[in-house]
């Protein structure tokens, strides 16, 4: 079985971000774009170094340099939860391939681990990307002896493996309960939102300094942070603290729990597998349709409808691309509750709080937009609308169109209870619904803008869309760091200039929005994709 | 109805494509497209249909160029590739209202359209289903059903008979003629060279790119031989040159 799994293991990996199929590629326009993208990828390592670099030296600085291990493996533990969790189900259970695996004299469970030792190895990667940097600063500054090097040597790929196995755990179960309902997808997308929300709200209240911290601890920093993280995830403090007295002993034995809780997950995922695979991909044809009365709908009403069926058939990109404007609806009630003066006792800042809010709440909407992925999930089914007498604008049209008509529920419910909670004048209420608005639009339509330019067509889980591909990355989040940069200027800037700087910002978003709409409106979607 | 002048299309960093092809394709013609694999039909097919562009010559459809004005071309055929990638989250009949809708087909030819041609392939009591849950041949089924709903003047076929039982295929056979008998006209890729022979009044064939014979069947086809002995004929006396 070990050899079985070590060659399904080795296929996996093959592709692994696309580079099997970039290496093999004579298609140069596909090089230079994935040099491009490659350059990107870069960038946001060197942005995220700096920012875990930073942070290091700043707890360094503060006498703070025993907590930087455990932090940081808190940091990675987290983002590797909670990405899980939005993903596992669809890396694990992924159709492509299953048939063709079924077939081969495999053990069942062979194809589980494989796709388990493929996010294994991702999640190992975006481990050593935050951890490096900070291990860099904090050795460089502490000059540690070789006990810490060694105990980080066992410990670091042991990291990973506690979050892995809790979010394939919440993933898994997911899969398992939906797969048996007939609206999977939704059911799943569903379950998958609550349970990340449900983490969000967890772990906001066990970081929340509650009444019951010893008034003691928080004379002492390092006690009182490293007392935090226990809350928050203990292994990290355990592996952190043996790093840092180079305690091998400790460090071998984090490992061996962390060993021992993946081997338990992943044993009851490859138990599970075919079972849960085989009703995901059962036939619930009924054969009973009787032709009744058809209705005509309007070009850009059908491609909508298609749209929204696209959309709702994939849990992993509803849960995706929901998660922020869910998020805006939430934060704006929380204020409605709390109202400013708690927001601005939480952050006492010289900055105009409330002339942000309307920037804040654009970039949580815009967190991910559908339209950034929308021609990549056409996948093989592309060849459809080229092949149909439809214009570059018309199929864009339908894609925006989606995009606007999803967030819209959410967008009213969260003006109005931002209207509740802030009670503006005039003024403020024009900004407030026009500035999200906007930057709402501009998002959906920058993000096609990069989809045209980074499609990804050829794939064999739609997580490789979602969440891996340049795309989502540099397309998704493009109105979410508009936004996050207009707040920051809004902020700084003094409050007398303010409506100057935002009719600045709304005419030039519009302006680009416009813009960038005719180019697209005029792609060539033959001849480029 | 279709006319391709020095159709040239290459791939970037690759040797394959077509080279130089010309074809014209009369209403009323059932043109079959051969050549082993590889050859190039299936690109051939694709830059007819508007799927992929191409580096020179020209396409015309029903006198409209497909460089200039591909969406008045688009509006006068219908495509459906060999391995049909249908919107597998749609049910069959949300695929052909969409099909319909892009068309503007009204409403009441596209039921009666749905029903005629649904019943003949017997899928109409799986129109409910969603795409996923068909096989190949239904698949198959629902893109000729989906192609046949708006009435196209021609179509353009890349191995349809692949997956279809025979029953389904003597239908789509029949369903053929009629096009081209109402003054429709038919471009489709095979490797079945019997139905070639039998159904088509008119043969192109292809190797590496480059079309190495084309024109009346009966022409092309002498008597006593088969298509299949003319094309090993044809195909050998190219490779011996």
């Amino acid at each position: 079985m070990l050899t079985q799994i070590k060659i399904l293991t080795k296929l996996e990996l093959c592709n692994l971000y696309g580079l099997n199929v970039l290496r093999f590629s004579k298609d140069k326009k596909m090089k230079r774009k994935a040099i491009g993208l490659l350059a990107v990828w870069l960038l946001v390592l060197a942005v995220l170094a700096c920012y875990v670099g930073g942070l290091s030296y700043g707890l360094i600085y503060l006498g703070l340099e025993e907590t930087v291990p455990a932090y940081l493996i808190t940091v990675s533990g987290v983002l590797i939860f909670f990405f899980g969790i939005l993903k596992a189900g669809g890396a694990i259970f992924r159709k492509e391939g299953y048939d063709i695996l079924c077939a081969l004299p495999l053990p069942a469970g062979a194809a589980a681990l494989s796709r388990l030792f493929k996010m294994y190895v991702e999640d190992l990667l975006m481990t050593l990307a935050v951890l490096l940097p900070g291990i860099v600063v904090y050795a460089w500054n502490i000059r540690p002896d070789a006990g810490f090097y060694l105990a980080g040597a066992i410990g670091v790929w042991s990291i990973p493996l506690i979050p892995m196995a809790a979010s394939v755990f919440i993933g898994t179960l997911i899969t398992g309960i939906s797969s048996r309902m007939r609206h999977k997808s939704l059911i799943g997308a569903g379950l998958s939102i609550l349970a990340a929300l449900g983490i969000m709200y967890g772990s906001s209240r066990l970081a929340a300094t509650g009444g019951d911290i010893d008034p003691e601890m928080l004379k002492n920093m390092s006690v009182f942070i490293m007392a935090l993280l226990k809350r928050l995830y203990p292994p990290a403090v355990w592996l952190g603290t043996a790093i840092v007295r180079g305690d091998l002993l400790g460090a071998v034995a984090c490992a061996c729990l962390s060993l021992a809780v993946f081997a338990a997950v992943a044993a009851g995922v490859a138990c599970f597998f075919r079972k849960i695979s085989q009703s995901l991909y059962g036939n619930f044809a009924k054969h009973n349709y009787k032709m009744g009365e058809l209705k005509e709908n309007s070009l850009l009403s059908s491609l909508c409808k298609r749209e929204f069926r696209r959309y709702f058939s994939s849990s992993i990109y509803v849960t995706n691309t929901i998660i922020g404007p869910i998020m805006g609806c939430i934060l704006s009630g929380a204020l409605l509750f709390t109202g400013t003066d708690t927001l601005k006792e939480l952050l006492p800042l010289p900055i105009d709080m409330e002339g942000m809010i309307p920037f804040v709440t654009a970039g949580v909407f815009c967190m991910m937009t559908t339209t950034a992925t929308s021609i990549s999930m056409e996948g093989k089914n592309w060849w459809i609308l080229k092949s149909l007498p439809l214009s570059a604008k018309n199929i864009l049209d339908g894609k925006i169109l989606m995009n606007l008509l999803l967030i819209l529920p959410f967008y009213a419910l969260s003006e109005l209870l931002l209207i509740f909670a802030l009670k503006p004048g005039a003024g403020e209420l024009l900004w407030l619904i026009l500035i999200p608005a906007e930057i709402i639009l501009f998002s959906c339509v920058y993000g096609i803008t990069v989809n045209l330019h980074f499609p990804v067509l050829e794939w064999e889980s739609e997580v490789r869309v979602v969440k891996q591909s340049a795309s989502a990355m540099i397309g998704g989040m493009g109105g979410f760091i508009l936004a996050l940069l207009c707040a920051v200027i809004v902020g700084i800037v003094p409050k007398e200039y303010t409506d100057y700087l935002k009719t600045g910002i709304c005419v030039v978003v519009l302006a680009a929005t416009a813009v960038l709409y005719r180019i697209n409106s005029r792609f060539d979607l033959c001849g480029r994709i | 109805m279709l006319k391709m002048e020095h159709l040239t299309k290459h791939y970037k960093g690759s040797n394959k494509g077509v080279t130089d092809l010309s074809l014209h394709i009369a209403p009323g013609d059932i043109y079959a497209f051969i050549g082993h694999n590889g050859a190039g039909k299936t690109t051939t097919l694709k830059c007819v249909a508007g799927i992929q562009g191409y580096d020179a010559g020209t396409i015309q459809i029903g006198g409209e160029d497909m460089g200039k004005n591909p969406l008045a071309c688009k509006r006068q055929f219908a495509y459906i590739p060999d391995n049909p990638d249908l919107c597998e989250y749609l049910t069959g009949i949300q695929y052909l209202n969409f099909i319909a809708d892009i068309f503007g087909v009204g409403a009441r030819e596209r039921e009666e359209r749905i029903k005629k041609y649904g019943e003949a392939f017997e899928i109409t009591t799986s129109l409910g289903d969603l795409i996923s849950t068909y096989s190949h041949g239904m698949k198959q089924k629902l893109a000729i059903l989906s192609a046949l709903v708006h009435q196209p003047k021609l179509m353009i076929l890349d191995e349809p008979f692949v997956g279809l039982d025979p029953k389904a295929a003597v239908i789509l056979k029949d369903i053929m003629r009629s096009i081209c008998e109402g003054g429709g006209a038919i471009f489709f890729s095979t490797h079945v060279l019997d139905v070639a022979e039998k159904l088509c009044n008119k043969v192109a064939i292809i190797k590496d790119g480059t079309l190495i014979a084309s024109g009346d069947m009966e022409e092309i086809v002498k008597q006593g031989q088969s298509l299949e002995s003319i094309f090993m004929e044809v195909v050998e006396h190219v490779d011996t040159n």
